[in-house]
């Protein structure tokens, strides 16, 4: 009983800690106002990124992270960079295609406004970004035929290969900097990555020892 | 070309209906929940429903691969596409983000819910950790088909030192280098003869 009465007298006390300890953890202190979405404008111009940014997502979507941590993190303050990283991780988690990030940057920019509007904003990002591509897709397919033996579907597939790989190490680059964890958070990132080319270990796991070792206070940023 | 080697024995089966490619495609997400998406759907769409010849659903990889967007996606569009058109596609890649963008917004929702709690802050800095390390191989792991063209090597490592030293935007590199590159690995007779042609 007694134990009972003190929970219920600390949990204002709780409740009073909860707003600086949220400071502690770097939310608070933001260089710029985030975008807001509710202006028409601003949302036609998000929504035209997203569009635009489609047809540039070569080797699969990856390609994409810098750009989507530009607009997010840089230009639109609707994230803090390690948010961006606490994202890119639940993306990879998650079932499906991982690509599927975009859905919670949009969620993310609209979060403030209450979680409805950011599940509409999420599917609203994910549309804008699936269908340029979608649309050129289903072109490329019924003219295929025509296609195939075309010299500039030769020559443009052998030239997009290289430069999505070294966009893709820049990407790996990013995402290492944007995580911004310490020492031993480098050098499990670095065992991750080895281990990701060389066995066939499920990357959940690497996730789940990872997190516990982020529970246990020997990876923190 | 004739028939596909190692192909269906009891033949193709008729063209999918709209509500058919939605459901083929849930199938093929749902089953895919622990990955390996593509060895899956080429199970369902291949072996199970027969709506593609092996021969077809190569042919989709390497064009889902060569356009733009994520390749499962536009594997999905590619299969819905080959049999109803645009309203195909869009109705097979339906099917195929239903549940795990369903499943995604969920995890979000309770992501920005809870993500200011110290204790959930330390478990996604170790998660974190580990995402980058996966994100570091990516480019590890397409760096061997390139390896022994040093003209390859030079595009990657200036789109690399372009973006990561000197901040340059995807849009404008891609748009610069791409039809460099492009001119370089124009097919010639000597190339063509060399590089033996993909099979569709």
């Amino acid at each position: 009983m007694i134990w009972i009465s003190s929970l219920l007298a600390a949990e204002p006390v709780l409740l009073a800690l909860r707003l600086p300890l949220a400071a502690l953890s770097g939310e608070v202190p933001r260089s710029c106002p985030a975008t807001s979405l509710s202006d028409w404008g601003n949302l036609l111009a998000v929504i035209w990124d997203f569009l635009s940014l489609s047809l540039f997502s070569l080797g699969g979507g990856n390609t994409l992270l810098n750009e989507y941590h530009y607009l997010s993190v840089s230009e639109h303050c609707w994230l803090t960079s390690s948010q961006f990283a606490d994202i890119y991780a639940l993306a990879e988690a998650a079932p499906g295609p991982s690509s599927m990030i975009v859905g919670l940057l949009g969620m993310g920019a609209a979060w403030k406004e209450g979680p409805l509007w950011g599940v509409l904003s999420g599917v609203a990002a994910e549309a804008a970004i699936l269908l340029p591509s979608t649309l050129v897709m289903v072109a490329a397919c019924l003219s295929w035929n025509r296609l195939r033996d075309s010299p500039w579907r030769i020559a443009f597939e052998r030239a997009m290969g290289p430069i999505t790989l070294g966009i893709l190490f820049a990407v790996g680059l990013k995402i290492l900097h944007t995580a911004d964890t310490n020492t031993p958070g480098v050098i499990v990132s670095v065992i991750v990555c080895v281990l990701m080319l060389r066995t066939r270990i499920s990357p959940l796991w690497f996730m789940a020892v990872a997190g516990v070792l982020g529970a246990l206070g020997v990876i923190n940023r | 070309m004739a028939s596909a080697p190692g192909g269906t024995p009891e033949g193709p089966a008729p063209s999918p209906t709209l509500p058919e490619l939605f459901l083929g495609m849930l199938q093929v997400a749902l089953s895919a929940f622990g990955g390996g998406l593509s060895a899956w759907s080429q199970r369902i769409v291949v072996d199970q429903r027969r709506w593609l010849t092996n021969e077809e659903f190569l042919t989709g990889l390497t064009v889902a691969r060569l356009f733009p967007g994520p390749n499962q996606i536009n594997m999905a569009v590619y299969i819905g596409a080959h049999f109803r058109g645009l309203q195909g596609a869009i109705a097979a890649l339906a099917g195929m983000l239903l549940v795990p963008f369903s499943v995604l917004m969920g995890l979000g929702v309770l992501y920005f819910s809870v993500h200011e709690l110290p204790a959930v802050d330390r478990v996604l800095a170790g998660v974190v950790a580990a995402a980058a390390g996966m994100a570091l191989s990516m480019g590890f792991k397409i760096l061997d088909q390139y390896w022994k063209d040093p003209i390859a090597l030079l595009l990657a490592a200036v789109s690399l030192v372009a973006m990561e030293s000197f901040h340059v935007r995807l849009v404008p590199l891609v748009l610069i280098l791409g039809p460099l590159a492009m001119v370089w690995y124009w097919p010639r007779q000597r190339q063509a003869a060399a590089m033996p042609q993909k099979k569709p």
